[in-house]
């Protein structure tokens, strides 16, 4: 690369990357502005919009070719401040855009503001919350330097503790609190380290800096520190003790919020950190440690999540072993072979395990949600008869569990093929091992709770609530979303390697 | 619903009939489609499936008169034959991946159709050893991939590449594993006795007749017929004829006509897998249409013995013996009965079989088939209907019967098709004496043994499963220790240090470059 470079300008599109963002700011003032009860009129309008605004920058770069950007106030990096929106960014965008819109339609039931109810906390709480992830989700994706990263991170974890605690009880304040000191601590290590860089650097702008960065001690330390800073936020094994209590005692749609998308935040900073920022400085050693904790997580979360007794602790585990997944595209992404860099497939099945782990997570998690309102309990054990009770619910939780598993067609299926391509490619066979394990470990769980689910109850079944059927479309809807992503295999899986570059990077020494 | 279950597989019957050109239909864009073709092979065994699908959907409704859960039964079913076709009409490998998988699922809701414990642990059994065949199938399918120049991921392209693949050794492995769990080969048959007792008896026809050669078809597509390896076909030869004679022997210890014949599977899954294996000894292509011919009698035989299951347990005494007669000839015709659908298969899978130990074993298995079938109609017996009087339902009989006619008339139809010359002529005189032979052994075998029967231990179905019944017992033990130290993992100090220990360990990773 020339050691000078034009820094990117403003095209033609790039406000909307600005609209992305303000969008729900608007809503979160607007809530506060008019009141709890319209909170969820608010939060009703503009969700769809921002999924809008997503499907047309999606449009646009698929179509383009090219990254969307926007120059705040015009100032150029290093002095001002970028919007960048390439293809990791507006698959996640209009992924997680669908997901947050869906949980909204599944939430009414539970956090609906009815005129003639006395106004409470948790509605306004829960609405502003969500628009406040969507938010904060929209400028990690589009956040062009380390520092919006950063803010984003932060926003991002203020907006989902509360989501935990929403309903007040002892346990899950407990839970928030863990899960808030813990995600602090991340945040300390991630802050650390910008600064480092920033004062070996100059500048945190993501293009700049992955131009010059090098090789030397400072250099290594802040990639470490934010590395591992991440991975206590995104409950990468073993630093994922917050993860289980907080994700299992959130109502249902928060729940689905928490796993299918928060986690997938700090998760796509990783990835920023190791394909943009500093390309080809992560080494053979450190990439195997990082495969080595997510076959761990892989592992042991399945082996866990199969001991669980209570449907929503089984699906949390579930979510720490699928956490590890993503992980393994590190090792795979680089590895000791330089002539068999494999950017493209380990990069895009990761990606692609990313969104379908969110839509089928979430799916799970508003199922298991129905199942508590309707029994009144979650105990695996005594599910008999509620597949017969609520068809469509147990279907959808189905749905997931087969993307989960990984088979075809759906986007868990795609995704380890492409990981699975990516083994072979760099003769890393000992992965393949584990991606296949952690299927059949997934698919035992998955079976177990399906057949109670099945089987005759042990006493006539009576519903402690009427489930309404929209929530059981929300569900269902998702979980067939994460059945067809597979099929984006016939389309649009090529928008992911927009923006990266045409040749593996050459390390820089 | 369940009622119409009969019509949905007719259309699949009508390709067979009537499509003509081989012209491939393509689903998708360039850079990763779907694939179908109707090659000979697949049309065979399409044909004959396809006919089951048929008579056993049309048994299934009068079946399922009363029983609950009719519903999930039809959509299992439909999903099920959906995966079966699709196997059959797969030309890439994405697409025959989903379709196998697809069976599986639907099959294994068969399975556990009516809720016992037995199903239940059938169910689970069956669909942890075929998503486990799946997983190696896939990483065998991913090798292939990368061998294909190209971007395509056609079957054909894949076993052209696999003789000179630089996996081909790993990748062969793969694939005798994944089908050969999925054909039930030893030791891995132990789904197939536990399936086909709880299945429903029309589920049981399907999946035993029909659904099962798909493993077949997989192995005919992908494994390398037209290159000899012989240390490879060697293993699988092996594999198969142990698994013919196993079949048999533990067979014989059995009393339920339902397991009686589960294990007529699994021998009959061996043979044709060892006539596979023999073929791929001496590069014979001529192994896969020889193995693809014994497959489609199988289907039809099969089915038709298990749909007499149904129709024998309501037919009275008095009218026994006319519904016993033709159960009987159908069955020894596994054996190779002269005249019948097995001693055409048997004609046909002579040349690949050579004249030395295969042949031998292959003469044991008809003549242990033929026992083992003889046990089969004897237990039939004692499942008659109380009733004397007792008659089979019209719309249960006639569906049996039109199996039967076929099982008997197909065979017959497959085998004049062939260009003269090619075969023997079945009517030689020696060739009828060699066909007997067997059964009259078997026979008299059987009219010897039946004394001693009786006196057989008693081995549980599923035999070997037993062992894995208890592992499954100590499985949860290590669980709980993985459970305990993932708690202590979870404890705040724990995690500090997990925390200080990480970032130690990755800047050291780090450095070292």
């Amino acid at each position: 690369m020339p050691a000078t470079t034009v820094p990117d300008a403003t095209t033609a599109d790039g406000a909307l990357l600005v609209l992305a963002i303000v969008l729900p700011v608007v809503g979160i003032l607007l809530s506060f502005v008019l009141g709890g009860r319209c909170a969820e009129r608010i939060a009703g309008v503009l969700l769809p919009a921002g999924l809008g605004v997503a499907c047309i920058v999606f449009l646009k770069v698929w179509q383009g070719g090219e990254p969307l950007i926007y120059t705040v106030g015009g100032w150029q990096p290093p002095l001002g401040i970028t919007l960048r929106a390439d293809g990791l960014s507006v698959a996640m965008m209009v992924a997680m855009a669908i997901v947050i819109c869906l949980i909204g339609v599944f939430a009414h039931a539970n956090f609906g503001s009815r005129a003639a109810s006395i106004e409470t906390r948790a509605p306004l709480v829960f609405w502003v919350m969500l628009m406040a992830i969507s938010g904060a989700m929209n400028m990690i994706f589009i956040g062009g330097d380390l520092f919006t990263l950063y803010v984003a991170l932060e926003l991002l974890t203020f907006a989902a503790v509360p989501l935990v605690c929403l309903d007040g009880r002892a346990e899950t304040l407990q839970a928030a609190l863990r899960y808030l000191l813990f995600a602090l601590l991340g945040s300390i290590l991630y802050l650390i380290g910008t600064a480092l860089l920033y004062g070996s650097y100059g500048t945190l702008d993501i293009v700049l800096m992955s131009q010059r960065v090098h090789l030397e001690p400072a250099t290594l330390a802040a990639a470490t520190l934010m590395t591992v800073g991440l991975f206590a936020k995104t409950a990468l094994f073993p630093l994922h003790l917050w993860l289980p209590p907080a994700h299992a005692g959130a109502p249902a749609a928060a729940s689905a919020v928490l796993s299918a998308v928060v986690v997938k935040g700090s998760f796509f900073l990783i990835v920023r950190l190791w394909f943009d920022v500093m390309p080809g400085l992560l080494s053979v050693a450190a990439s195997q440690l990082i495969g080595v904790l997510g076959a761990s997580a892989i592992i042991c979360g399945n082996i866990v999540a199969l001991r669980q007794k209570r449907l929503k602790l089984l699906i949390a585990y579930s979510t720490v072993a699928q956490i590890g997944y993503l992980f393994l595209m590190f090792p795979l992404a680089f590895s000791a072979d330089p002539l068999h860099l494999q950017y493209g497939d380990a990069l895009t099945g990761g990606m692609l395990q990313a969104i379908s782990h969110a839509t089928a997570k979430a799916a799970m998690f508003m199922a298991a949600g129905l199942v508590y309102a309707a029994l009144g309990h979650d105990q695996i054990s005594e599910l008999g008869g509620i597949a017969r009770a609520l068809p469509m619910t147990m279907f959808a939780f189905g749905l997931g569990g087969l993307c989960l598993i990984g088979l075809p067609p759906t986007g868990g299926f795609l995704a380890k093929w492409l990981l699975l391509e990516a083994t072979i490619a760099t003769g890393q066979w000992w992965w393949a091992i584990v991606i296949t394990a952690g299927g059949l470990l997934t698919s035992a769980y998955i079976f177990i709770v399906l057949s109670r689910a099945m089987g005759p109850p042990s006493a006539p079944l009576t519903l402690h609530a009427a489930v309404p059927k929209y929530q059981e479309v929300a569900a269902l809807g998702l979980a067939l979303l994460s059945v067809m992503l597979g099929l984006v295999a016939l389309g649009p899986i090529d928008v992911l390697q927009v923006g990266r570059p045409e040749a593996p990077m050459v390390q820089l020494r | 619903m369940p009622a119409y279950l009969a019509f949905a597989p007719i259309p699949a019957f009508a390709a067979v009939l009537f499509v003509s050109d081989d012209s491939p239909l393509v689903v998708g864009p360039a850079r990763l489609h779907l694939t179908f073709a109707l090659d000979l092979p697949g049309a065979l065994l399409l044909g004959v499936a396809a006919l089951l699908w048929i008579t056993a959907g049309a048994y299934a409704s009068p079946y399922l008169q009363g029983r609950p859960n009719r519903g999930r039964f039809a959509v299992c079913w439909l999903t099920a034959l959906t995966g079966c076709i699709g196997v059959f009409l797969a030309a890439d490998m994405v697409s025959f991946y989903l379709f196998l998988a697809m069976l599986t699922l639907g099959a294994c809701g068969l399975i556990i159709q009516h809720e016992t414990a037995d199903a239940w642990r059938a169910g689970a059994l069956y669909i942890g050893l075929g998503l486990l065949a799946e997983t190696l199938l896939l990483i065998a399918f991913v090798l292939l991939a990368m061998d294909i120049p190209g971007d395509g991921l056609l079957i054909g392209d894949a076993a052209a590449a696999l003789p000179t693949s630089p996996h081909r050794d790993l990748i062969v492995g793969l694939l005798i594993a994944g089908f050969g769990m999925k054909a039930g080969l030893v030791p891995f048959h132990v789904w197939m006795p536990r399936a086909y007792a709880a299945a429903p008896t029309p589920a049981a026809a399907v999946l035993s007749g029909a659904a099962v050669k798909a493993s077949i078809l997989g192995m005919i597509r992908f494994l390398p017929l037209d290159t000899a390896l012989p240390h490879a076909g060697t293993l699988l030869a092996a594999a198969g004829l142990f698994a013919a004679l196993y079949g048999v022997v533990i067979g014989m210890t059995q009393r339920r006509p339902k397991i009686v014949l589960a294990y007529s599977s699994v021998s009959q899954m061996g043979f044709i897998v060892a006539v596979i294996g023999m073929g791929m000894i001496a590069g014979d292509g001529r192994a896969a249409l020889a193995a693809i011919f014994y497959s489609a009698n199988h289907v039809l035989v099969k089915g038709a013995l298990f749909l007499s299951i149904g129709v024998i347990a309501a037919t009275g005494r008095r009218y026994l013996w006319p519904m016993l007669l033709p159960v009987a000839i159908i069955a020894v015709g596994l054996g190779g009965l002269p005249l019948t659908g097995g001693a055409l298969a048997k004609i046909v899978v002579d040349g690949p079989l050579g004249d030395g130990a295969a042949n031998t074993v292959a003469t044991l298995s008809a003549v242990g088939t033929t026992l083992l079938m003889l046990q089969f109609v004897r237990g039939l017996v004692t499942t008659v209907s109380t009733d004397q009087e007792a008659t089979a339902a019209p719309s249960l009989f006639w569906p049996w019967l039109s199996t039967a006619v076929a099982s008997l008339i197909v065979p017959w139809a497959l085998f004049l098709a062939v260009p003269e010359g090619m075969l023997p002529n079945p009517l030689a005189p020696e060739l009828l004496w060699k066909a007997l032979f067997p059964v009259l052994l078997g026979a008299i075998l059987a009219a010897v043994l039946w004394r001693w029967v009786r006196r057989l231990p008693h081995i549980p179905e599923g035999d070997i499963v037993v062992v894995l019944d208890r592992c499954v017992k100590i499985a949860p033990a290590w669980g709980k220790t993985v459970e305990q130290a993932e708690g202590m993992l979870r404890q705040w100090h724990v995690a500090g240090i997990s925390l200080l220990a990480l970032t130690l360990a990755l800047g050291a990773a780090l450095l070292a470059q």
